[in-house]
């Protein structure tokens, strides 16, 4: 007697709900991502239970080694007058007289405060009014 | 079709930041109403504390400063001293934070 073994064959994988799911991520990455400004280095910046959301262009980067930087530029006095010019641009499109667009301080939480101490009254002297300090959850 | 909306799909996942950032604002020295009252300074050292120079503790900041307000309004100023980090000056503030009192200046 012979058994002759059924043919068996998987079914194709439909690839439909594949399109779908992948679709339906595509679509939520895009919502709720904002494409990050690449950093000029690494910086993690220090833990605090906060609830405010920071809001801003001008990110101004201070690393573990006190080095400040905004967008490529490194340094603290060439940073700070790049910053200062790209305020002064923002004040003629917009009007500075009641509060200046935030600062966005993203320091690392290993650098010594003092360097932070030292930069918030030239940030002050800069024309800037409000300074947030972009803190991580725990 | 598929292989470019995985492009996509990667492309998000690994050029975006996650979560809007949360921050502390701080307050410029030299801006705003001035400073009335007692001295309040905090100094910041990597292990201890101290209110106008006396070491305390962290509960015991609170209520020395607590002592020297009128209102939750007053500032506070913070120093931080012998290369205290960041995250402990942070922390510090925090704690002020709080406790309630609103207005922290960070000086050096």
């Amino acid at each position: 007697m012979q058994f002759i073994d059924p043919e068996r064959r998987t079914p194709p994988e439909s690839i439909v709900p594949m399109i779908n799911v992948v679709f339906l991520l595509l679509i939520f990455f895009l919502m709720t991502a904002q494409i990050a400004p690449p950093e000029p280095f690494p910086v993690a910046p220090p833990s605090a239970v906060s609830d405010s959301q920071a809001d801003g262009d001008l990110i101004l980067y201070v690393n573990a080694d006190g080095l400040i930087a905004f967008q490529d530029i490194e340094g603290e006095d060439t940073a700070l007058l790049t910053l200062q010019h790209a305020l002064d641009r923002h004040c003629k499109v917009e009007s500075c007289a009641s509060a200046t667009p935030p600062v966005l301080l993203r320091a690392d939480g290993d650098v010594s405060a003092e360097t932070i101490a030292a930069l918030l009254p030239k940030l002050g002297s800069a024309g800037f009014t409000a300074v947030q300090l972009i803190t991580a959850l725990d | 079709m598929i292989d470019v909306v995985f492009l996509l799909l990667v492309f998000f996942m690994l050029a975006s930041r996650f979560g809007a950032d949360m921050h502390i604002p701080m307050q410029i020295s030299g801006a705003g109403t001035g400073y009335s009252g007692p001295p309040r300074l905090v100094d910041v050292r990597p292990e201890t504390l101290s209110v106008n120079g006396i070491s305390v503790s962290e509960d015991g900041m609170i209520t020395a400063l607590k002592g020297l307000i009128d209102t939750a309004d007053d500032i506070v100023i913070i120093r931080p001293r012998e290369a205290a980090s960041l995250q402990r000056v942070v922390t510090v503030m925090g704690l002020l934070g709080d406790a309630g009192f609103s207005r922290v200046v960070l000086v050096k």
